[in-house]
């Protein structure tokens, strides 16, 4: 479903992303683990379309994403780390611009509101300007799910959530990934890693150096007794 | 391009102009603006009430040349300057990044279109009841005239921002671009032409109009307003160098649009390579 081949991304004389290559299966819940910096929300950028590689290739779906940028994006819903709407709309009226520019019915921002294990209510006909952080990332999850892609990429989706928040967004995935939908998400929380994804990409400044299922991290934690926190500084280290 | 996409992008932008009241306060300055100058514009010779249209245009003709570009500018640079996180949820949808900035500039262009059709449209109808009005011909053509001066300097400012990667360095760009064309620019030609003697200088100085759209915009205004009669001998020459009215008429409106759609289609190739 996602195919990326020797990725490699420079900002000037950094290198941001060096060599990555990775396959995504249909239905995988695939996590992109990493500390800050290590390349992470780049590749996830690269995939949605936002970041222009420097060299290598990604194929979504079938689509080079340079060469088909329209098709890749069409399979595929993206929510940023921090999103940004206009202060001055409604939450509604930010769905309905979402909904036209995917050329879907209204009637679809009803069943995203009211489909999710999310509180989206009581929020619908409030100003952006009057939503508060953590409340503008559901919306931003609410666009996100809006046109039901396959393909979900999640940078870093829990961090401005508060803990109840969390908690529902780690339903509200597993929910998805029961549908059959393709995640994507990056974060450095091995929680989120452990209770979502089937597999995991290890990054060390712009490095792949793991690429392992969480079953077989589990077992490696039970079988040396070690925690997951040690299992990730290991690959940490050894890079 | 998919019109679909562009004309979404397009309608939002128009209303979160209305909402944040650029809309509504750039027409009021324009419908005060053509009532303040057509009621006091003949202060100076002792005399106070509303003037013709053509007087009255003239003298907006002035004003409008500064404060146009400022206004297109400001509002351009503000909406096209990306924000963090709005930028990369609308990017990352399916469409393309010149359907974004096609529609961004298709909004603003609406949104300050309104204002001018609000602001010197109700100026106008004031004048119309108040004088005899049978000079008004001139008045449409000016109102036309400053809305194409608003769509070339809403794709000037999209160009600066799209080649700007912080907020306030695109600010500091687009005076830059209001300082030039607006006021260095013929003072750079005047300086240049006296580099040649008398016929080149002239025809260097009708050339060099071409470019600066607010100069192509005061000298067809000036000609829309009767200009022979205001530019004498010169304008005579103008229009001369320009092969006769008709040609001149058609090549002022072709370098209009040319210099709206340059800074456009340079922009779109610019974005086109660069990361969100």
């Amino acid at each position: 479903m996602i195919e990326v081949r020797n990725l490699i991304k420079r900002f000037g004389d950094f290198v941001a992303v060096n060599g990555v290559s990775f396959d995504i299966r249909e239905g995988e819940s695939f996590a992109l683990l990493g500390p800050n910096g290590s390349g992470k929300s780049t590749i996830l950028k690269c995939l949605a379309g936002l970041t222009t590689p420097t060299s290598g290739e990604i194929r979504i779906s079938g689509f080079d994403t340079q060469e088909k940028p329209r098709e890749s994006r069409r399979v595929l819903s993206y929510l940023p780390q921090r999103v940004g709407f206009h202060d001055c709309l409604t939450a509604r009226e930010v769905l309905e611009f979402y909904c036209r520019l995917r050329k879907l019915p209204n009637a679809r921002i009803d069943k995203v509101l009211h489909g999710s294990e999310f509180d989206f209510n009581g929020f619908c006909e409030k100003r952006v300007a009057e939503l508060s952080g953590g409340m503008k990332q559901k919306l931003g999850l609410a666009v996100a799910s809006l046109p039901d892609a396959p393909i979900l990429l999640l940078d870093e989706p829990t961090v401005s959530l508060d803990p109840a928040g969390a908690i529902a967004f780690r339903q509200f995935l597993k929910g998805l990934k029961a549908k059959g939908k393709t995640i994507v998400f990056t974060s450095h929380m091995l929680a989120d890693v452990e209770a979502l994804a089937d597999r995991v990409a290890v990054l060390v400044d712009g490095k792949l150096v793991a690429l392992e299922s969480v079953e077989a991290i589990r077992q490696r934690t039970k079988d040396r007794n070690e925690t997951i926190e040690e299992v990730y500084l290991d690959y940490a280290k050894a890079n | 391009m998919e019109i679909n996409s562009i004309l979404t992008i397009a309608r939002q932008e128009l209303t979160v102009a209305i909402r944040n009241k650029w809309t509504v306060i750039f027409a009021f300055v324009f419908g005060s603006l053509v009532l303040a100058i057509s009621y006091f514009g003949s202060v100076t010779a002792a005399e106070i009430g509303f003037q013709g249209f053509n007087r009255t245009t003239a003298s907006l003709l002035s004003l409008v040349l500064y404060l146009i570009p400022l206004v297109a500018l400001m509002m351009g640079t503000q909406s096209f300057m990306s924000t963090e996180g709005g930028d990369d949820m609308l990017f990352a949808q399916p469409v393309l990044r010149s359907e974004v900035l096609l529609g961004k500039l298709l909004g603003l262009f609406a949104a300050l279109v309104t204002a001018t059709f609000v602001g010197f449209g109700l100026g106008g109808l004031v004048i119309a009841t108040q004088t005899d009005a049978n000079d008004f011909t001139g008045y449409p053509i000016f109102v036309g005239l400053s809305l194409f001066l608003s769509l070339i300097f809403l794709s000037l400012s999209m160009l600066v921002a799209v080649g700007c990667k912080r907020r306030t360095s695109a600010y500091g760009a687009a005076l830059l671009v209001w300082f030039f064309f607006v006021i260095f620019y013929d003072l750079l030609v005047l300086g240049g032409s006296l580099l040649f003697k008398e016929r080149t200088a002239n025809y260097f100085i009708f050339a060099s109009l071409f470019g600066n759209p607010v100069d192509i915009v005061r000298v067809a205004g000036l000609l829309s307003l009767k200009g022979e009669e205001v530019f004498g001998a010169a304008g005579a020459a103008l229009l001369k160098f320009l092969g006769g009215e008709w040609r001149a008429i058609a090549a002022l409106i072709f370098s209009l649009i040319f210099w709206a759609a340059t800074p456009t289609l340079i922009s779109f190739r610019l974005l086109r390579k660069q990361d969100i």
